[in-house]
């Protein structure tokens, strides 16, 4: 059976849409608005559960197993996964397709593959605008994909309802789990691949360094491939995520507003860079002929008031 | 016509049966270094499935790795598959081992590219840029 074109019309129209926003400016801030108003007339409050963790944790078949089981019990579920662009060549190796089926005839479906380009900060500028879109287009459950690394988490953590933390079966030592950072704004983390040996002792670890901290995240044991503890996972995500309602979507606005601005800024950075300014700069800033002050005026259009 | 300001997005599949992708992975690795957005699917996907996840990643151009001696019957299908789904702007190329003889019938049928062994990254490169839709 050939996926025809009228199956395929909606999803083409989303990921065009998806496309289009990753250019920043009014045209993509007019379809952002525009996804906006309808999911706020149809009255859609989509969950956006955000997976972060190493390499090789499993996020990408942990989300396709939570993604299957929710499809199962009918809501329409996308999956947005993003990888790091090249800082040398500005290309992009996306394979997070590998570990998730394809399901070209359900409409119910939809993945995207996202990289990072410009961001300096790991969560693609692209992120929050892609969810307000996805949102729109009536999916009721996105999983956004990343690599846990540095910023990218707390952009994450923003932008999502709920944060999953996934740790695979060596990771969870009980000092690591006391450490400021990730697990401090987690709402679950999971350590995956529990039908390998030392899951169970991870998770163990985890709990006791977790236990002495005040708001806790909750805890789980899966394996993805396996399909262990998956359902239950999906209850502690709508657990978490529950009741919510729109301040989900103004969430995914001001994550998109942070992010244009960000954009807006890491592109005048590459320009001051590129053209060689930013050199030049710095090298009259040590002669001593220009100032501080004066120079992120004139590079980013920065004017510092004096302090009060 | 303008220049582009984001990356040619690249989906490479292996559609059919043969279980060889180092070619597609090499090529893969190297169209990322030369600057492309490089969707990799795995390994034995299904035409249709192809077809999905061109249309769902928006993609520029849908590169084959075929090993398997099924392209005279995959490729044309696949490429008729994207028209029809609306992806007329779309680039289908395809490499591997492909006969000198079968090539005319798969251009004919809209593969626009096909790179035998040997072909150089930089080959590659260099034909998706001059020949990739522009947006």
């Amino acid at each position: 059976m050939p996926a025809d074109a009228k199956h395929l019309a909606a999803r083409r129209e989303l990921a065009q849409g998806i496309s289009a926003v990753e250019r920043p400016g009014p045209a993509a801030n007019q379809r952002i608005q525009e996804a906006l108003a309808a999911s706020t007339a149809d009255a859609r409050n989509a969950l956006v559960v955000g997976l972060t963790g190493a390499p090789g944790a499993g996020k990408s078949s942990l989300a396709a197993a939570l993604a299957d089981v929710a499809r199962a019990g009918g809501r329409r579920v996308a999956i947005l996964a993003i990888d790091p662009s090249s800082h040398e060549s500005g290309g992009a190796l996306l394979g997070d397709r590998v570990r998730i089926d394809e399901h070209p005839d359900d409409d119910g479906r939809f993945t995207r593959s996202i990289a990072t380009r410009g961001s300096g900060r790991s969560l693609a500028h692209v992120a929050a605008a892609a969810t307000i879109l996805v949102e729109a287009a009536g999916f009721d459950l996105i999983f956004v994909e990343t690599v846990g690394a540095g910023q990218a988490e707390i952009g994450i953590a923003r932008l999502a309802d709920v944060l999953l933390v996934v740790e695979g079966p060596e990771g969870g030592d009980e000092v690591q789990a006391m450490k400021a950072g990730i697990l401090e704004v987690a709402d679950i983390v999971a350590v995956n691949k529990s039908d390998r040996p030392g899951a169970q002792a991870a998770f163990d670890r985890l709990r006791s360094g977790l236990a002495l901290g005040a708001g806790a995240p909750e805890l789980a044991l899966v394996s993805a491939t396996a399909g262990a503890g998956i359902s239950e996972l999906l209850a502690t995500i709508d657990d978490v995520g529950a009741g919510r309602g729109v301040r989900g979507r103004i969430r995914r606005v001001e994550a998109h507003l942070v992010a244009a601005a960000e954009s807006h800024v890491d592109a005048q950075v590459r320009e001051a860079r590129a053209s060689g300014a930013l050199t030049t700069r710095a090298e009259q800033i040590v002669a001593g002929t220009q100032s501080l002050t004066g120079s992120l005026t004139a590079l980013f259009g920065i004017s510092e008031t004096p302090d009060a | 016509m303008a220049e582009r300001t984001t990356p040619i997005r690249v989906l490479i599949a292996k559609p059919g049966l043969d279980g060889h992708d180092r070619g597609a992975k090499v090529l893969a690795r190297g169209l990322r270094d030369e600057g492309f957005e490089v969707i990799y699917t795995g390994l034995r996907r299904t035409l249709d499935a192809i077809v999905a996840a061109a249309i769902e990643e928006d993609v520029d151009v849908v590169g084959c790795s075929i090993l398997s001696g099924a392209h005279a019957t995959l490729l044309p299908k696949l490429a008729a598959s994207l028209r029809a789904s609306g992806a007329t702007d779309v680039l289908v190329v395809a490499g591997g081992i492909i006969p000198e003889a079968d090539r005319p019938e798969l251009e004919q049928a809209g593969i626009s590219g096909i790179f035998g062994p040997g072909t150089t990254i930089a080959e590659v490169a260099t034909f998706l840029r001059a020949n990739a839709r522009r947006r």
